[in-house]
């Protein structure tokens, strides 16, 4: 396939937290909201004269400085995190906002706070921390509403004087529904049995509308659409399967190109960073207030393992059947972050429920933040791909009689 | 064999490769005669067990049940060295929470599916979960609250500290990453190897302690409701349970379970029960705080396990609902003023001073009594024995009804652990300072449960601290329920070497330096 | 009287039995080298009881 215009500019702002985008937004004035977790509502977070930039810790190395600190036992996101906040690649965030979302987070952020690690320099810098639901019912609204008030948007009225109404609201989620249509324009294109868009490619351009403003990528990601309705697959496709990566915080696209390297096409992305589904629009209607609409459908559309009510738990994995057929997946790969505890669980859970229950293969795999080009794991993915093309054989063989 | 406190030498009475030590202690005429009357106590409470057939038909179906073999030698285990008014307080303790853990033995397997299969009994059950506070309870007093996971995970370790190790092993043959925490992933493995009785009309799930104990309870509700066919209500207390704005959630969150247990049992809330619950659970919060007040002066009286063990199951499992605690409680009152008045010491010799913070070792529960022993380091307190200090209202208004909704939510926010590793680090890093200075102590055990993330994330935070403080800090790792990972002997050596180097410091009972109990329960 | 002596006679000597059998099993801690030994017997037992192990 010939390469994508944008893709290595998208790549590039992928290389260092405090990318070209970020710059060029603050440099116009805005704020910037530096945050961790996907249960922090986007659109809050990019209304008028601020945007959002989900936290990465780019080309991480040592990790010797924030284990000193958090032990070798938290999940390496979280000490990536830190030592990049110690190293000052986070003095370019104006503030920080973070739910309780797992403990390994919240310690991070912690560390950050009591280490005096950002916000050099900046006298309205704060630190904000949230209590998000673990349920979904009516009493878990109502909290999210009122920590979004507290810990959200009066934060940032009061701080930086940013227009908090819900006319403002609703502005920025029309903006940030813009950029998930055209994700999921363009993530559509994978559904195609010989899809004209890589895995990676597709990881990289979502990754690049978590950590940078939306609004400055809007003329790409529009071009990259267009882009892609003309552009030809290669006659022969280089994939031996297609399988969906479900699981925890992935923000290293080498993990997805590795995967696509050892032959597995990449078709559906549910994991932390991924677009499914953080890139779903969010659809108001007109007779509710913007935030407890937005807050509902944050909570009602979350896949985070920390939901503990049944429903939730059951939802997580009819929900990854659902995206397995409608992604034309032949397997499902279920990776965790090493010390990841929420994904442990759901990891072990999803694999047996999906491959018992369901009939899919599945492989479960653990895995370092910085994946690099492990063999080890080439090697599991290579496994999993014979596994079912035998099985295809084998399947076929059955219908052949 | 001497009747002066630390003219024994403890270590002689174990024996490389057994299970179990070579004799008990002679503690002159009068502890012994009191000891061994207590040891007859408890025959009788497991032969009153045992004679009921169903008992023992669940002794032979569930793996776990073997642990209780041990009873008696833990209750040794705890008693090591004691003498006088120590002695009586942590029999009165630790007989107590046998008579408990019998009877709610008796309780499950009369209403399991598996044994006695007594389903009018089982419509009146509500199971909870181990780590929860069951202040939801208090209002039912014709419910029958029951924790499989009590005697199943947390009570089987401390009577035998590989018993969780089979559940360990089944959780990670389905998948499990070893490096969540040993507790909730015993609890699951019992659920997975389906090791635990079938009760219950509905069942009450908290997000306890942890991410972990959180997941957990996903992998035993699954069981529970998919196939069991047995409600589960997920009780959500809020995380950063010190924020005001967190605390209507809660209270409706408590509103909600009740609601909840009353359509699935029949049963109405009773009013007048939760208020004597709520008065019980007063009386145990002031009791505790007189013996933490004694603590803090030069003659602390009831500290280490006697502490520990007991604020654990009188403040989180009983809650108020069982009126045999507060008897306890004023009986261990009484036995301290008696020996704080005469100035009493528990050990020959007190050293230091320490503040033992972090989640303990639960395969070396009686780790407190050794460093009392070995070391003449005075445990004056533990992370989980500083819990809630607040007093509920106990008279029955219409204005004090609705304060005991958010009296309960406040409980449960505030359940043993979880009040310290969840809310932010003030609870865990600043308070952990502030009483260092409130009791006098010149020295900070950090317990370093290694896969305890909560607790993990402030480590480097502690060490500065403790620096900027001047105070000796030594951590002690360990790994909650698997004595595989780090073995008592481990945990002992972190102790050994610091007070050697550091310290520089010789023991003063050496002979339990180094213990071969490797392969003791 | 002598009846009476008799049957106070038969409980002295039953408590002294009583008091020498359990104290001696007390302090030597017979009790629980005896669960010591059952214990592993008992292991075996449950690797034979039928169970629907799964999630």
């Amino acid at each position: 396939m010939k390469d994508l215009k944008h893709l290595i500019y998208f790549e590039n702002l992928l290389l260092e937290a405090n990318n070209e985008l970020v710059q060029k937004a603050q440099a116009e004035g805005k704020v910037c909201v530096a945050y961790t977790c996907e249960n922090t509502p986007e659109p809050l977070l990019n209304l008028e004269g601020c945007f959002s930039a989900r936290l990465r810790a780019p080309r991480t190395g040592s990790l010797d400085i924030s284990t000193y600190y958090m032990t070798s036992f938290l999940c390496e996101y979280s000490r990536a995190l830190l030592e990049r906040a110690i190293e000052g690649g986070y003095n370019f965030a104006d503030c920080v906002i973070t739910p309780d979302g797992c403990s390994m987070m919240n310690r991070c952020i912690e560390n950050m706070e009591l280490l005096k690690t950002m916000g050099k320099d900046k006298e309205k810098f704060f630190f904000q921390y949230m209590e998000v639901p673990m349920k979904a019912d009516d009493n878990g609204l109502n909290l999210y509403v009122l920590q979004c008030k507290n810990h959200i948007l009066n934060p940032l009225h009061e701080t930086f004087g940013i227009d908090i109404s819900d006319a403002a609201i609703r502005k920025a989620v029309a903006e940030f529904n813009e950029t998930c249509e055209l994700i999921r324009a363009i993530g559509d294109f994978r559904k195609e049995d010989n899809p004209r868009i890589t895995g990676y490619e597709f990881n990289v351009i979502t990754l690049a509308t978590y950590v940078a403003p939306k609004y400055l990528l809007i003329d790409k990601l529009k071009e990259t659409l267009e882009e892609l309705k003309t552009r030809e697959p290669d006659e022969k496709s280089r994939f031996r399967a297609r399988v969906l990566v479900a699981g925890s915080e992935v923000d290293d696209t080498d993990f997805v190109k590795l995967i696509e390297d050892a032959g597995a096409y990449v078709c559906a992305d549910r994991f932390c960073y991924g677009s499914l589904p953080g890139r779903d629009p969010i659809i108001l209607n007109d007779e509710e207030d913007a935030l407890t609409q937005i807050c509902r459908i944050y909570m009602n559309k979350g896949e985070c393992p920390r939901f503990m009510n049944t429903d939730k738990m059951d939802h997580r994995r009819v929900y990854v059947d659902q995206l397995a057929k409608e992604y034309k997946a032949d397997g499902i790969i279920y990776q965790q972050m090493k010390f990841c505890d929420p994904w442990a669980y759901e990891k072990m859970m999803g694999t047996t429920i999906l491959r018992n229950k369901y009939g899919y293969p599945v492989l479960a795999v653990d895995r370092p933040y910085s994946i690099g080009t492990s063999g080890q794991m080439v090697t599991r993915v290579q496994a999993f791909v014979e596994s079912i093309e035998i099985k295809k054989i084998h399947n076929k063989g059955v219908a052949n009689g | 064999m001497a009747k002066e406190i630390g003219a024994d030498r403890l270590g002689d009475f174990y024996k490389e490769g057994s299970k179990v030590r070579t004799r008990r202690e002679w503690r002159g005429v009068a502890d012994t005669l009191y000891d061994y009357s207590r040891w007859l106590r408890i025959m009788m409470t497991l032969g009153k067990f045992v004679v009921k057939p169903r008992n023992v038909k669940a002794m032979f179906r569930y793996r776990w049940m073997a642990n209780y073999l041990a009873v008696p030698m833990m209750v040794d285990r705890h008693t090591q060295g004691l003498r006088g008014e120590y002695l009586r307080i942590c029999h009165e303790e630790q007989d107590l929470i046998i008579d408990d853990v019998a009877k709610l033995l008796d309780s499950l397997f009369r209403g399991d599916r598996r044994i006695g299969n007594d389903k009018k009994f089982s419509d009146k059950v509500v199971l909870v979960d181990e780590n929860e506070m069951t202040a939801v309870m208090m209002g039912f007093p014709t419910l029958k609250a029951l924790s499989r996971e009590t005697p199943s995970t947390y009570v089987s370790v401390l009577l035998n500290q590989y018993a969780a190790c089979h559940y360990i092993d089944v959780a990670q043959e389905f998948g499990l990453a070893g490096d969540v925490c040993p507790m909730p992933e015993a609890e699951a493995g019992v659920s997975i190897d389906d090791d635990a009785p079938i009760i219950g009309a509905c069942a009450i799930q908290c997000n306890t302690t942890c991410d972990g104990s959180l997941l957990g309870n996903g992998v035993i509700s699954q069981r529970l409701q998919h196939e069991d066919g047995i409600p589960v209500f997920q009780l959500a207390a809020p995380l950063r349970h010190r924020e005001d704005d967190v605390q209507e959630y809660a209270a409706q969150e408590i509103r909600n379970a009740i609601a909840f247990i009353e359509k699935h049992t029949g049963e109405k809330w009773d009013w007048k029960a939760y208020f004597e619950c709520a008065k019980r659970v007063n009386y145990a919060t002031k009791c505790r705080m007189e013996w933490l007040e004694m603590n803090r002066t030069p003659y602390p009286q009831v500290f280490g396990s006697n502490l520990a063990l007991y604020t654990e199951t009188n403040y989180m499992a009983i809650c108020g609902r069982v009126a045999a605690f507060e008897k306890a409680d004023r009986k261990i009152s009484k036995l301290a003023q008696q020996a704080y008045a005469k100035k009493k010491m528990a050990a020959k010799e007190y050293r230091h001073r320490a503040i033992v913070w972090g989640v303990q070792s639960h395969y070396y529960m009686d780790f407190l009594v050794w460093l009392l022993n070995c070391w003449g380091i005075v445990p004056l307190t533990d992370m989980l024995s500083m819990v809630s200090t607040k007093m509920l209202a106990t008279e029955d208004t219409p204005e004090n009804r609705e304060q005991a909704i958010y009296d309960m939510a406040w409980l449960t926010e505030n359940m043993i652990m979880r009040n310290r590793t969840h809310g932010g680090y003030k609870v865990l890093l600043d308070e952990l300072w502030e009483f260092v200075e409130e009791f006098n102590a010149d020295m900070v055990i950090l317990w370093e449960h290694m896969s305890c993330k909560a607790l993990d994330g402030m480590h480097g935070l502690f060490e500065e601290r403790a620096r900027e403080k001047g105070i000796p800090l030594v951590w002690v790792s360990h790994d909650l329920f698997d004595p595989r990972i780090i073995s008592r002997q481990g945990v002992r050596d972190q102790i050994n070497s610091f007070m050697r180097t550091v310290m520089q410091e010789e023991p003063l009972d050496p002979s339990l330096e180094i213990l071969p109990d490797d392969k003791s329960w | 009287m002598g009846i009476f002596l008799k049957i106070l006679k038969i409980i002295v000597i039953v408590s002294v039995v009583f008091f020498g059998v359990t104290f001696t099993v007390y302090f030597f801690n017979l009790d629980m080298k005896l669960t010591a030994a059952i214990e592993p017997w008992l292991l075996k037992q449950y690797d034979k009881v039928d169970r629907d192990q799964h999630l």
